[in-house]
């Protein structure tokens, strides 16, 4: 919806199939999307063309697993019309409309998806997923004078139609609104190292950049992480124990399975301060020795090879309190909504983008900031995770992590945390 | 099954998904039918990785409905399906709102079609097999892998063919075929502690004779690598920015993203008040340059059919243009331009990266960024960034963790100097750029 019309709709079909071959460390791979006899074999004699050596026994049948249950909906979103999905955007463009008169523009997008996967390997595994997926966006611009300000919200699941309550689009519309006209007031913040005292929930995006990507095993076996040295090692305080969970039900980053047929589980990455568990695909397993991957084999599609990927990470919390860790702080900022993220993964190098966040002075916190860059280093950053409160909460954001050019859609997490001393991009005056 | 690999089969494809959305009850539509068959062939630590073949297909049809409009996207190009998808989705634009901006370009901007050869297909890049990409591939892992410090090297070659073809129910018809074919080097050094900087090095190009050496690609990999060791936080301080033309494109997409009919029209662009108004430095003109023989970006037509000609985007201080589809063009009372960006040419000044840095004295070179984003409407930018200070007139130590702060207007107003060593592989063609008086924040 835009400039009050809903005038456009669109609609994509994808089908297709990927055959991976796995040789040692090696992969072959090659996607079709013509399904006929003839251009599977072409594309499996591609991804075959690593391989040397006689061919290998084909499993009798195919054992297929028992369907996972995070989530099931009543009403598959193929199933559900477009004329029951405009009523919604037109009432959340109506709550945004409402939340200010001075609100002059208002653009509300919605997507839904119906994934159909089935997945079978050499070993007689089969497993069929069906993954849905929803986001609302909503997008607003205000007018005060001459200045205009743009902010907004989102929401995303694998819910069904049922989980846009009257409560969540009204959330959603405030929130956009919200962000919107703080930025009339807001300033870049002060530059330099300052303590940051990240809110809980979106703040996740430290814990993704700062430590996850680094440790996807992928780059631990090739040895180009930070980390790819440090299991067992104390990596934070004792109170940090950070996990990556592909079973909380109907999350954005939940998955039944992952992309190479394996169940996922709630892996912990940091045990109370040590470093306990990569994120692992089935090659990265066997490199380890491991009996079994983590269920992180992930991919963007079917024209995608499965990668170590986080699913829904989060720290779990601590034993402060956010009124403790805001009144420890004499000059800092709060973070509370952001942008995007990225991290080096060699280096250990990473930043988020702050949108929206606020001064403390004297323990207190005072004015609104907005558009600031943080860098840090990655094992520097848990190091000074300072203090962590009893708040941690998962986002609802439609948050989608990239890598090697493929993206999927993941959850993020986080108590209020105090990290002690970040680089804030900010100006001087 | 139906096999779509040349640009005579696109074509009928197209021409005949339009005839089907006309036959379903649609006003007037637009089809782009495409294929595309890549390889990419990657080498780590001399021995091979990953090899991935891709082969897809896609039709794309819009279609205009009273003033509704729908666009279904499909890999699924069989007659039966595509034509039962038709009939629904016409029915379907009913429970849409009518909006008198939706409609077709008009059929005279189609015309005029410039009679250039842009050279986009290399026809001798069919040769290139597996044993050619892993010959290139060991090319450049030859001068990585097994070097001082070096943990691990990795080599990509990449490449493949596009092609695809368009057709309106208003007269448009087109084609247009590419090649394209790259190589990508890089090294992860041992540092201090656990750190382990990465650098490195890639160039694409639509010909396989117009790519850089492989071995030169790997020394390159390696020299920014090496660069990075012993990289220290920098200051907070006010100096001059010197960006390198690999990196210079992020400050200029920044800049140039708000200069959307989307974003003028939706109030989200900090060029809305400020078209053709002194607002940024006059050092920097910018040419969009569609016709460009070999390079990445051109085309003879854009995405909606409009035929393409160069568009001056910066000149004088002022932007002069805008990127203008039909849908905002109509919206905003205007004529369309296009909608998107083909090679984006920034006219070169005088200088290379040492006469720069030597004139510059001290400040920042900025060889990368690190995460960081911007606010199209009010300007506002903050970017991670990796490079070196520049001490006595000459490239010094390495420094990361830093941000650069400010605003994109403000910014480009302290534009100085643009050197007359444009970088040339790929759609963005931009020489060093230096600013003055910037803000950075460190330690």
């Amino acid at each position: 919806m835009e400039d009050g019309i809903i005038s456009e709709a669109r609609a994509n079909v994808d089908l297709g199939v990927g055959l991976r071959v796995v040789v040692g460390d090696q992969v072959g791979y090659a996607y079709t999307e013509d399904l006929s006899d003839e251009a599977m074999l072409s594309a499996a004699r591609s991804a075959a063309a690593i391989a040397h050596g006689s061919s290998v026994a084909l499993p009798g049948a195919f054992t297929a697993a028992t369907p996972g249950r995070f989530y099931e909906l009543p009403v598959a979103w193929s199933d559900v019309a477009v004329d029951a999905k405009l009523p919604i955007i037109r009432r959340v463009a109506e709550l945004a409309k409402a939340g200010d008169a001075s609100i002059d523009k208002i653009n509300v997008s919605w997507n839904d998806e119906d994934e159909r996967v089935l997945i079978v390997d050499l070993e007689g595994h089969m497993v069929v997923d069906r993954r849905p997926m929803t986001r609302l966006n909503v997008s607003t611009t205000a007018k005060k004078g001459d200045v205009s300000q743009s902010g907004g919200s989102n929401l995303a699941a694998r819910h069904g139609i049922d989980w846009y309550t009257e409560e969540r689009l009204q959330t959603v519309a405030r929130e956009a609104v919200d962000r919107t006209m703080m930025l009339f007031e807001a300033r870049q913040p002060p530059a330099g190292e300052l303590p940051v005292v990240l809110a809980a929930g979106a703040s996740g995006i430290l814990l993704h950049e700062a430590i996850g990507h680094g440790m996807e095993a992928d780059f631990n076996r090739k040895n180009t992480s930070i980390y790819a040295d440090m299991i067992g090692k104390p990596v934070a305080p004792e109170f940090v124990t950070i996990v990556d969970d592909g079973t909380l039900p109907n999350e954005r980053g939940a998955l039944n399975f992952d992309d190479e047929g394996m169940p996922t589980e709630r892996t912990v990455l940091v045990d109370h301060g040590v470093l306990a568990s990569y994120l692992h695909d089935r090659i990265s397993a066997r490199h380890y020795g491991l009996s079994a991957s983590t269920g992180s084999g992930r991919r963007q599609s079917f024209r995608h090879v499965p990668l170590p990927r986080m699913r829904c990470t989060t720290m779990l919390d601590g034993p402060h309190t956010r009124d403790e860790i805001v009144a420890s702080v004499e000059r800092g900022i709060v973070a509370e909504t952001f942008t995007n993220g990225q991290v080096q993964i060699g280096a250990g190098d990473f930043t988020f983008y702050i949108k929206n966040g606020w001064l403390i002075e004297n323990g207190k916190v005072t004015a609104p900031i907005r558009d600031c860059n943080i860098i840090g280093n990655g094992p520097e950053a848990l190091r000074a995770v300072t203090m962590a409160a009893n708040d941690s909460k998962l986002d609802t954001g439609g948050w989608t992590c990239g890598k090697d050019g493929q993206g999927v859609p993941v959850s993020q997490g986080l108590p209020t945390v105090l990290v002690s001393k970040m680089t804030v991009g900010g100006t001087h005056a | 099954m139906l096999e779509l690999d040349d640009v005579k089969a696109l074509s009928e494809r197209a021409a005949a998904a339009v005839e089907m959305a006309k036959k379903a009850g649609a006003d007037h539509a637009w089809a782009s039918a495409g294929t595309s068959r890549s390889t990419e062939c990657h080498v780590r630590d001399g021995a091979l990785e990953k090899m991935q073949h891709s082969h897809s297909r896609r039709l794309s049809v819009d279609l205009y409905v009273d003033g509704r409009y729908f666009n279904h996207t499909t890999s699924d190009l069989r007659d039966g399906p595509l034509r039962e998808f038709m009939a629904e989705a016409v029915a379907l634009t009913g429970a849409l709102e009518p909006d008198p901006h939706r409609a077709l370009p008009d059929p005279a901007l189609y015309k005029g079609r410039a009679s250039v050869d842009l050279q986009a297909v290399d026809g001798g890049l069919a040769s290139l097999d597996n044993e050619g990409r892993l010959a290139l591939c060991h090319a450049m892992d030859g001068r990585m892998s097994g070097k001082t410090d070096v943990i691990s090297a990795s080599s990509t070659v990449f490449d493949g063919r596009f092609g695809s073809a368009q057709a309106s129910s208003n007269g448009f018809s087109g084609a247009h075929e590419s090649t394209f074919v790259g190589t990508y080097g890089n090294v992860t050094l041992q540092g201090e502690g656990d750190r382990r900087p990465e650098g490195g090095m890639g160039v694409g190009a639509r010909h396989r004779g117009d790519l850089l050496d492989p071995q030169w690609i790997g020394d390159e990999a390696l020299r920014r690598a090496k660069a990075r060791l012993g990289s220290r936080k920098g200051p907070t301080i006010t100096t001059t920015l010197v960006v390198d033309r690999m990196a210079a494109g992020r400050l200029l997409y920044s800049l140039m993203a708000p200069a959307r009919g989307w974003s003028v029209q939706q109030g989200r662009s900090l060029w809305a008040d400020k078209i053709d108004k002194a607002a940024i430095s006059k050092v920097l003109t910018l040419v969009d340059q569609p016709l460009l023989p070999r390079a990445m970006g051109s085309r003879l037509f854009d995405g909606e059919g409009i035929a393409a000609k160069p568009m001056t985007v910066f000149e004088g201080g002022a932007l002069r243009n805008l990127f203008l589809d039909t849908y905002y063009a109509r919206k905003l009372g205007k004529t369309p331009t296009s909608g998107g960006s083909s090679n984006l040419v920034v006219t070169p000044g005088e200088g290379d990266l040492d006469s720069l840095v030597a004139d510059a004295g001290k400040g920042v070179y900025v060889t990368s960024w690190l995460g960081g984003n911007s606010d199209a409407t009010s300007g506002e930018f903050s970017l991670g960034l990796r490079g070196h200070l520049i001490e006595g007139g000459k490239i010094g130590a390495p420094v990361g963790e830093m941000n650069v702060t400010g605003n994109l207007l403000d910014l480009f107003s302290r534009l100085s100097k643009v050197g007359g060593d444009p970088w040339t592989y790929g759609s963005l063609h931009i020489p060093t750029m230096v600013f003055e008086d910037v803000s950075f924040s460190g330690e």
